[in-house]
């Protein structure tokens, strides 16, 4: 059973790196040079961009990650800092919902640079997976 | 406490999962692209970074639309969750009068939220509407086409009419699922009715409740129709709540970006809220 769902998770693994690939390879390049801003299927559906494909593809590598640690690795609920009973997948949507008001703030308030937010979400992010 | 959560039953969930996919998640995530681009129309679209969440962060009037949202919220809960609770422990227990009474609960849910909104744009008027006239005759300088008091009393008014029932059934519901032992119990200790209330219906409620002031305050959070449709957000911006502000901006004004970023903000708002709503309130019923 366990041997199965590993093998499961390694094709679903393998999967996303391919999306990956297949995502980085069609990024529209002009004179040889890659425009990672640009649009990835011009007049298309949806209007996808690099940036916002990743995110997405982050958003699923991690909801992938957690299944499959949720499967190997049961763990109990615990109580933290915030008094409330959160499993690992609790503390994640803290932590992704936490950094979008993070990012938000930084945006708001006249941050410099833009990725200057997503250090805050990270560290915030390790926060929340160790006290709370 | 220490039991690992079965998360297995969320497979169950995948059937649903694609159908929601195709009405929310492919559209939300459409959304998050539209909102770092901006588009000249003939669906061609350029990068253009974060300078949509800057502006409409730093929007006067997306701020004075999210403080009247906020503020509207507010007063609905206020006034429709006492007042549900309040008709719920005062509705028949069982007979003829239970079912007239929850057949009457129930109109005012069944009529869309357009009728709802035109039912009280008649009926609110000055020149032929029952309301207005009564007003009137009664010697009130009411008008809500003009008076932006006048038109906030009106659309808080119509909201509570049209959804008190919801949180009244709810909360009929919860209170009919408490056994005949509980009253008993309480009669031999000679329980206040307060106590009664606090111990018993309320925390047997409460469970109902949280879905109650979840639906509620979403519902009000996301109002469009029924304002839209009574005072079209007017007199001047007085009853602009965000979703009307939102659809001037995505579809009056064509500004995709700006509308993208503005609903994602909401969105993250919403979901934000609920989650604390949920949390707390599950919280408190496991401490009960």
């Amino acid at each position: 059973m366990t041997r199965a769902v590993n093998t499961g998770f390694a094709v679903a693994a393998l999967a996303m790196l391919g999306v990956l690939g297949w995502l980085v390879s069609i990024v529209p390049a002009e004179d040889g040079e890659r425009d990672w801003f640009g649009s990835l299927n011009p007049g298309g559906w949806m209007a996808w961009t690099f940036p916002t494909a990743l995110f997405y593809w982050i958003i699923a590598a991690l909801l992938l990650a957690f299944t499959w640690l949720a499967i190997r690795d049961p763990e109990p609920p615990r109580r933290g800092i915030l008094g409330i009973a959160t499993t690992r997948g609790d503390r994640l949507f803290i932590s992704l919902l936490g950094s979008a008001f993070i990012n938000l703030a930084w945006v708001g308030f006249g941050g410099s640079p833009d990725w200057g937010g997503l250090a805050i979400s990270c560290i915030y992010a390790l926060a929340v997976f160790r006290w709370v | 406490m220490d039991k690992p959560l079965n998360n297995r039953a969320w497979l169950l969930v995948l059937p649903v999962l694609l159908l929601v996919a195709f009405s929310a998640v492919i559209p939300l995530m459409t959304v998050v692209n539209y909102s770092v681009q901006d588009t000249f129309g003939n669906n061609q679209f350029f990068w253009n970074g974060l300078d949509w969440f800057r502006e409409v962060l730093g929007s006067d009037r997306i701020r004075a639309a999210l403080g009247r949202q906020i503020l509207f919220s507010a007063i609905i809960l206020a006034i429709e969750i006492p007042l549900g609770i309040f008709v719920a422990l005062n509705m028949p227990k069982r007979g003829f009068w239970a079912s007239l009474c929850l057949v009457l609960m129930a109109l005012p849910l069944l009529i869309p939220w357009n009728v709802v909104g035109t039912i009280w744009q008649v009926f609110g008027r000055v020149d032929i509407g029952l309301l207005g006239r009564a007003l009137a005759a009664m010697g009130f300088d009411y008008n809500y086409v003009n008076d932006p008091v006048d038109a906030w009393v009106t659309i808080i008014v119509m909201d509570v009419w049209h959804w008190t029932s919801l949180v009244a059934l709810l909360c009929y519901a919860g209170l009919q699922s408490i056994p005949d032992a509980y009253y008993q119990a309480a009669r031999i200790d000679q329980a206040s009715r307060w106590s009664v209330f606090r111990y018993i219906e309320l925390p047997k409620m409460s469970g109902v409740l949280l879905i109650a002031v979840l639906l509620r305050f979403m519902d009000s959070f996301m109002i469009y129709t029924e304002p839209f449709v009574l005072t079209g957000g007017g007199p001047g911006n007085a009853t602009t709540f965000l979703s009307i502000d939102l659809v001037k901006t995505a579809i009056g004004q064509f500004d995709l970006g700006p509308a993208a970023a503005f609903s994602l903000i909401y969105f993250l708002v919403i979901l934000l809220i609920s989650w604390v709503f949920y949390t707390v309130m599950t919280a408190q019923k496991e401490t009960l």
